[in-house]
């Protein structure tokens, strides 16, 4: 039985082909994980089946129904959770369990959803104001109100912690039925791997699909099996290091951070927060969502003062001359903080700009950068169409435009997919060897063992710091991801 | 009706929430109404004016005196010219009266004498106001003083009383008709923005994939607001005639119907701009250039529709502000007319069922692109 059936699918979007001439089966009652590189068709493929964009060739059938005519029937049975999560951020948990369960007519009855969230204690508190992990949650959990057939989740764990991510999936393997289909969209290789079936999804065509375990036995095979099908990564020297001019220092720890405390009234976002980062040294701040990774990160950049504590950046106290601090500095925020409506070489001049770069040297530097993040055939095109792997590789651009000794990276691989986040390891690895300084934060456990030293992160404290091996160690854990969540557990006794 | 009542629901806690609808809905009708009470006064106020005689008789210093008895007119006597002069170009006086001084030797010759008269052309309302003034002043004195023989007796004499505003009060028509204004800018504003927040936050992908239908989305946006709408109206009904003391004729029933379908047209014009446009900064944009633009300058509260080009007079028939106006200041100056009361309600209730219907037509029920 087949929830599922499309036959030669295909979408349009002006001169974008998203779908391309696709045809598959998802079977009733399993998993099938939705994998591919960013734009390759993965959440248009979702709203295809669901109905909310029409086809403009193809046949689609969902659960013996037709979605471009039948929607509102199909509406009764599916429940989707968009990548935005579509909650209200204004009402609180328990307002928008109400108000989904409303509009799905079914009983005002969460007691079991609020259980398996661990929301109960935050039912009065504004959407708005939850951790990631957190918004994700009861997302999922506004979804699952009313027990849909068929369950359609785009990127639930986008930017989500080891530990949120698997409650994230035992809460869906324990509140659906046997009987319900999902369909989960995931950048996530180890959570596709556990999956019934995997789909891999490139260039707007299926180009597998199967179940994951005959792929290969391992996450990490899989995930080198899954980069193969998508045309291989191959390992390059990183011309963006090749490029790099280095500033001569005296200075031994180029970033150093001295009991930093943030106080908001009586709460600590962080507290006695101390590390000391050498010339060259990848430094990995890793935490659950909501530890205080960020704040840390806004604190050591002079964006934030500190309650207590100081910051050096090259020797300078970011306090008494942030200016000058700052200039030492290349940071790529969480967020995409680039102007969208401007081009990517607007973006680039712009940035140089201010940097400090005028004249012929902006020039000279900006066409450089192009041609060494192989921009050249987008240079014209708005930075806010392009896809998140570009996105987040023009941000390092930015970043690294006036060739900073010390570069600040908050998740730069977030929702970017498997090959891209290797090439950006790849360019992260290489400027370190040149000299680079990195302070960076991810969620991906992988990335984790690229780092020189960690410091691990929660509810504001460091509860360990060392290297990956020495962390593995610590706990005797087989993998980072292990060790995370026995490291947390560990200080939560 | 449970999906209905969700959604209502839903959209009041975030009025709650959102301080900006509030601040829209009750800060914004306090601040125009003060500008339009005390910024746009169209009433006189005291005018200077310079008068220079030439003529040193003394039937004429009479004249000359009594040009200044008006507690709307301070004159001042001088004889410099120059000075007088200047001060016209200064602005500090507003006209400059000049007798020759022949004035009274002509008069005593049976000659007609004539009055220098100077005024600021600038502000082409008081240059007029002041000659009509002067004019009247002259008479007034030639009436009472011994060369009164020579006036031709004046048979017609107009008794003028202005009716509905026996003092000429402007805040009585302005205020009633700034209420038109700030309502169109009010349920614009509210609404313009409702729609598009659901599209850039996301949750409009959630509702379309539940089982709400479009009648309930359509709904769901018109009958928070329409309250809202309906308590800020109360509200400034409330300032007006009780706070300001705007004399009111008509009857509250008459007035609440209408405005009720005043509001349901503004509303619509919001929703549909919101609607078809789906981005939050640009439909606030859009709102105010098609909101609130016209409902100033094309309902015939400032300029009268009727000295209008005629193309822009047909413009305006189909602007919901200006059937309003027309209501709401006959209902406060002259008391409920009847056939003004149908006609503007059956409009407005036109206008607002094609906008409704437009509304609905518009509300996408699937993504249009990515």
């Amino acid at each position: 039985m087949d929830a599922v059936i499309i036959k030669n699918l295909t979408k349009k979007f002006k001169e974008i082909t998203a779908i391309n001439v696709l045809s598959l089966k998802i079977e009733k009652g399993k998993i099938t994980g939705l994998i591919g590189a960013d734009g390759s068709g993965k959440t248009t493929l979702i709203r295809l089946i669901i109905g909310l964009l029409l086809p403009d060739y193809g046949e689609i059938s969902v659960l013996d129904l037709n979605p471009s005519v039948e929607k509102d029937e199909l509406n009764k049975k599916i429940g989707y959770m968009p990548q935005k999560f579509g909650l209200y951020e204004d009402l609180t948990v328990i307002e928008n369990l109400k108000l989904y369960a409303d509009l799905k007519n079914v009983p005002h009855d969460f007691e079991k959803l609020l259980k398996f969230t661990d929301l109960k204690k935050f039912q009065s508190r504004l959407a708005g104001a939850l951790s990631g992990g957190m918004k994700q949650k009861l997302g999922l959990a506004c979804v699952l109100l009313g027990s849909p057939e068929f369950l359609l989740l785009d990127e639930p764990s986008v930017g989500v912690d080891p530990i949120s991510r698997r409650d994230l999936m035992q809460m869906v393997c324990n509140l659906i039925s046997p009987k319900t289909t999902v369909l989960w969209s995931t950048s996530y290789m180890d959570e596709a791997h556990s999956f019934d079936t995997a789909i891999v999804l490139d260039q707007g065509k299926v180009i597998y699909q199967g179940n994951p375990s005959d792929l290969a036995k391992t996450s990490e095979e899989f995930e080198n099996k899954v980069i193969d099908l998508m045309g291989g990564y191959q390992k390059t020297k990183s011309r963006i290091a090749e490029s790099y001019i280095s500033k001569k220092t005296d200075v031994q720890y180029t970033v150093v951070a001295d009991n930093l405390e943030k106080l908001y009234g009586d709460f600590y976002a962080v507290k006695n927060n101390s590390f000391k980062i050498k010339k060259g040294e990848i430094f990995g701040l890793l935490g659950p969502n909501g530890a205080g990774k960020s704040t840390s990160f806004k604190m050591m950049c002079g964006l934030l003062k500190p309650t207590n504590g100081i910051a050096h950046i090259m020797g300078i106290d970011i306090t008494e001359d942030p200016e000058k601090a700052r200039s030492n500095l290349g940071y790529m925020a969480q967020k995409f903080s680039l102007y969208e409506s401007l081009t990517v070489k607007q973006n680039l001049d712009f940035f140089s700009e201010i940097y400090g770069i005028h004249d012929q040297n902006l020039k000279t530097r900006v066409s450089e950068i192009i041609d060494i993040f192989g921009f050249s055939q987008i240079q014209k095109q708005k930075a806010g169409e392009l896809p998140l792997g570009f996105k987040q590789k023009l941000s390092l651009a930015c970043a690294l435009i006036h060739n900073p000794p010390i570069l600040f990276l908050d998740e730069p691989t977030s929702g970017v997919d498997v090959i891209t986040r290797r090439e950006f390891w790849n360019h992260i690895t290489s400027l370190a060897q040149k000299g680079v300084t990195v302070l960076v934060t991810t969620h991906f456990m992988d990335e984790a063992e690229y780092c020189d030293r960690i410091s691990l992160f929660y509810k504001g404290e460091t509860v360990a710091i060392g290297t990956p091996s020495a962390l593995k160690k610590k706990v005797k854990a087989k993998n980072m991801e292990e060790a995370f969540m026995k490291l947390i557990l560990e200080s939560d006794k | 009706m449970k999906i209905l009542h969700a959604l209502v629901k839903k959209e009041i806690l975030q009025i709650i929430r959102d301080p900006s609808s509030v601040i829209i809905a009750f800060i914004l009708p306090l601040i125009s109404i003060f500008i339009y009470m005390y910024g746009i006064n169209l009433d006189f106020v005291t005018v200077n004016i310079g008068v220079k005689n030439d003529d040193n008789s003394p039937e004429i210093s009479q004249l000359v005196n009594s040009f200044g008895c008006s507690k709307y007119i301070n004159s001042e006597v001088s004889d410099n010219m120059l000075d007088l002069s200047q001060k016209l170009i200064r602005s500090k006086i507003k006209g400059i009266v000049v007798i020759p001084n022949d004035f009274s030797n002509r008069l005593e010759q049976k000659q007609s004498a004539d009055l220098m008269v100077i005024t600021d052309g600038s502000e082409v309302n008081t240059a007029t106001y002041l000659q009509n003034y002067i004019l009247q002043i002259s008479n007034q004195w030639l009436a009472t003083s011994k060369y009164s023989q020579l006036m031709s007796p004046q048979i017609v004499n107009p008794q003028v009383r202005t009716w509905y505003n026996q003092d000429s009060n402007g805040y009585y028509f302005i205020l009633p008709g700034s209420i038109a204004i700030t309502m169109t800018l009010i349920g614009i504003l509210l609404t313009a923005l409702v729609v598009a927040r659901e599209w850039e936050r996301g949750t409009m992908e959630s509702l379309l994939s539940s089982n709400v239908t479009r009648m309930h989305i359509v709904l769901g946006k018109y009958i928070p607001y329409f309250i809202l709408g309906m308590l800020s109206m109360i509200f400034n009904m409330i300032l007006c005639i009780g706070i300001f003391q705007v004399p009111f004729h008509g009857n509250y029933l008459v007035l609440t119907f209408v405005s009720a379908l005043f509001l349901f047209t503004s509303m619509g014009i919001g929703l549909l701009i919101s609607t078809k446009l789906k981005n939050q900064f640009f439909a606030s944009q859009i709102s105010i250039g098609i909101g609130f633009l016209p409902a100033l300058l094309l309902s015939g509260l400032v300029f009268p529709i009727s000295s209008m080009p005629e193309i822009l007079q047909h413009i305006t028939r189909v602007l919901p502000p200006r059937y309003y106006i027309t209501f709401i200041e006959s209902e406060f100056m002259a008391g409920t007319i009847p056939s003004v009361a149908i006609k503007s309600s059956i409009f407005l209730l036109i206008l607002g069922i094609i906008l409704f219907i437009a509304v609905y037509k518009n509300t996408d029920m699937r993504l249009t692109h990515d």
